[in-house]
């Protein structure tokens, strides 16, 4: 990509003119030698060529210099009687003043067209580079990425190495973390920066506010309110068309600032809506898996105190009191995990586990439901120590395999399988011989409170969602699948450390 | 039943905790005593030296772990924390700071009776017999020695040192920390890796199944309980 050139050489150099006085000089050396054989009149003509030729290059000041050098030296070495200023033939006097004023007249002419293509050459070149900053923008994603692409063009149109961004969060206006430049914002800039905010007006060095400070602050403005603050270090100060180009700039990415911003809120507001209805699926779920067991517990127990039932009739209602508690118990513990996950504290504490220990606290937290089913374990002799967090793997395989003894018929087989792969992952599988996963379910199995198509009545849908909550916060993955011979089988895989202590080694 | 008419002391501030516990525990032949606040627990504590005391962490008006603390200052016998908090690190800073066991509610009362036999019978000094029974395990702290089923098992130094130590203290949770303080010394606090491999060998010479252990009982993320 072309590098253009924002800022134009006002100042003509001293270079410039003797540049100029060189070529002139050198021109007419050239012009002398042949001075016999191509005539004086010839060499003004020659001299006008070169005049306009350097009006391409240079500016007024030097033209004017090309336009008397080349005149007097016309004059002095041509014009006969040559070596002296004096014109021998009156229409020579007049040749020399038409040539001084064509050439004059040339130069600045040609210096202004080529000036004019200059401002239009640059306009178009601003103009590209808005189109191409808008574009830029369009595809920026997040203010981090806008700032950026910000950074860059203050960069290559402007040669500003440093510029911080500001925005405000909750009350305070502060620096966001920016790109690669100066991230540090003294207390004083801070100030300028807020009163900037406030004012929705430019401030700092080369304006009228706080003209004393080191930067220039711009507001970014949106369609209602200033939107944040931008500072930038100048090298010098903008011309006009510069800082209106700069304020175009700023404009671009107010605009997109702003519409970031909206982004924002809309997510905030789709989240908003989106836990209403988690609420309300929650109130509707969990009020009436609530219910349900208190009402059994309610009723047995009326039926206790108000009569007086055989003794096996009284036990069959402790039962069901017992039951219904156990699974009031069960609900408080996946709204409880549930929330765990929600709120974002959970950190998995790993420790050197057993695999065996895993199965067995479950299998006897499970022991009731598994009685009727034919439990199969496979852990493979030379399992290693893993580093995992116990607790939450229990929970996960206290989930599947509770799943399992859900919806498979009894008497059939429930199989929990786990191996070591090599890879350095712990794999688990627990498979039923149950009816298995509908496609739908396969799909939304681990979404919060669904319940699959062929679920019993009862449940709140926590469960699995929890298992890929808990696994996913040990960096494992889980998958849900159907077995070729019918039944679910779910596999979880989480990455581990394995212990490299070998057993039968005394330390 | 025989009449033990020992005194328990419940510090709870739920009526309806206390009103279970007092209905269970006194038909299981126990004298009760209540307190609703920490407070009270540690008057009642001091006047009436009870045999146990049942302690919950969440009281009205002080923090349980306080009670706990300044329980143990003077209090020699043993406390059983009863509590809704389940967190790990709860139940070990309780075991840590000189609970000699937690359940957390809910609970089955059975389960709470046996703990509370098992922390009653620690009250009790020492048995001079150095030989422990454990079914057909037999531990001889004198000799060095175990049997199961009346023949010499092989067990390496460290392998013996830890099963006396949890046998010792059967029917209680020894925290992973505790047991490598004792067994392995302060150095390797941290190596639970070596607890796991250790314990894993001696239920292949203890246990009848080791994949199905009944004597080395494993409590998922604080320690390990011997026997029932």
């Amino acid at each position: 990509m072309k590098r253009s050139i924002p800022f134009r050489k006002e100042k003509t150099l001293f270079i410039d003119y003797l540049a100029v006085f060189i070529v002139v000089v050198s021109v007419a050396a050239v012009c002398f030698l042949f001075k016999d054989t191509i005539g004086y009149r010839l060499v003004s003509f020659i001299l006008l060529f070169v005049v306009s030729i350097l009006a391409l290059f240079f500016g007024t000041g030097p033209i004017l210099l090309a336009s008397a050098l080349s005149a007097a030296v016309w004059d002095y070495f041509f014009i006969p009687p040559s070596f002296t200023l004096q014109i021998g033939e009156t229409e020579d006097t007049l040749l020399l003043v038409m040539f001084f004023i064509v050439a004059l007249l040339n130069g600045i002419l040609t210096s202004r067209i080529r000036r004019q293509e200059l401002n239009a050459r640059e306009r178009e070149e601003r103009t590209l580079a808005l189109y191409q900053l808008s574009k830029e923008l369009l595809t920026a994603n997040g203010l981090q990425e806008v700032v950026q692409v910000a950074g860059k063009y203050f960069r290559q149109y402007f040669y500003i190495n440093r510029s911080v961004f500001l925005w405000e969060s909750d009350g305070v206006l502060d620096v966001t973390p920016l790109n690669e430049g100066d991230q540090t914002t003294t207390d004083e800039n801070k100030k300028i920066a807020s009163w900037v905010y406030e004012n929705s007006v430019k401030a700092g060095k080369y304006s009228e506010n706080f003209s004393s400070s080191d930067g220039s602050f711009y507001p970014l403005r949106g369609s209602q309110k200033c939107l944040g603050v931008t500072c930038v270090w100048y090298t010098r100060a903008l011309i006009p068309a510069e800082e209106q180009f700069m304020e175009t700039i700023l404009a671009l990415v107010a605009g997109k600032v702003e519409r970031e911003f909206l982004s924002a809120m809309a997510k905030d507001a789709y989240i908003l809506s989106e836990s209403d209805k988690l609420y309300k699926t929650l109130f509707n779920s969990i009020s009436h898996e609530l219910r349900i067991p208190v009402a059994a517990i309610m009723g047995a127990t009326d039926t206790l105190l108000s009569d007086r039932y055989p003794e096996h009739t009284r036990k069959r209602l402790y039962l069901e009191m017992s039951q219904a508690s156990v699974r009031l118990n069960r609900l408080i513990e996946n709204l409880l995990n549930m929330s765990r996950l929600e709120s974002g504290h959970l950190s998995p504490r790993p420790d050197w586990c057993d695999v065996q220990d895993l199965v067995n606290k479950v299998t006897s937290t499970l022991k009731q439901e598994l009685s009727v089913y034919n439990f199969i374990q496979e852990i493979p002799g030379d399992m290693p120590l893993v580093y995992i967090d116990f607790g939450l793997t229990e929970q996960v395989l206290h989930n599947l395999i509770l799943n399992a003894t859900q919806y498979a018929p009894e008497g059939t087989t429930i199989s929990v399988s786990f191996l070591y792969d090599k890879s350095g992952k712990l794999i688990f599988r627990v498979a039923d011989c149950g009816k298995g996963f509908s496609p739908t379910d396969l799909n939304l199995l681990f979404n919060k409170f669904y319940r699959g198509e062929k679920a019993y009545s009862g449940g709140t849908g926590l469960g699995l969602s929890i298992v890929k909550g808990f696994v996913e916060a040990q960096g494992g993955t889980v998958t849900a699948a159907n077995k070729a011979d019918g039944g679910a089988v779910i596999t979880v895989e989480i990455p581990v450390r394995i212990s490299d202590m070998s057993e039968n080694k005394e330390n | 039943m025989m009449k033990n008419e020992e005194l328990i002391l419940i510090i709870d501030d739920e009526v309806q905790i206390r009103r279970l516990l007092e209905i269970t525990l006194s038909a299981n032949g126990f004298r009760i005593s209540e307190a609703a606040t920490g407070k009270d627990g540690l008057i009642f504590a001091s006047q009436q030296l009870p045999e146990l005391i049942i302690l919950d962490l969440g009281l009205p008006d002080l923090e349980g772990f306080e009670v706990l603390k300044r329980l143990r200052e003077w209090y020699q016998k043993s406390i059983i924390i009863l509590s809704v908090r389940n967190s790990e690190e709860d139940i070990i800073r309780a075991l840590d700071n000189g609970a000699n066991d937690y359940l957390t509610k809910p609970f089955r009362t059975g389960e709470l009776l046996a703990r509370i036999r098992v922390a009653i019978r620690q009250n009790k000094p020492h048995d001079a017999d150095p030989r422990l029974e454990f079914g057909n395990l037999v531990i001889d702290l004198d000799k060095h020695l175990a049997y199961k089923n009346n023949e010499i098992i092989k067990l390496t130094s460290t392998e013996f040192s830890l099963l006396a130590l949890l046998a010792r203290n059967s029917g209680r949770v020894l925290t992973h920390q505790y047991i490598l303080k004792e067994v392995w010394g302060m150095g390797q606090i941290e190596q639970t890796q070596y607890l796991r491999v250790f314990v894993a060998q001696i239920r292949k010479k203890i246990e009848d199944d080791p994949s199905k252990p009944t004597l080395l009982l494993t409590e998922s993320g604080i320690g390990y309980r011997f026997g029932a």
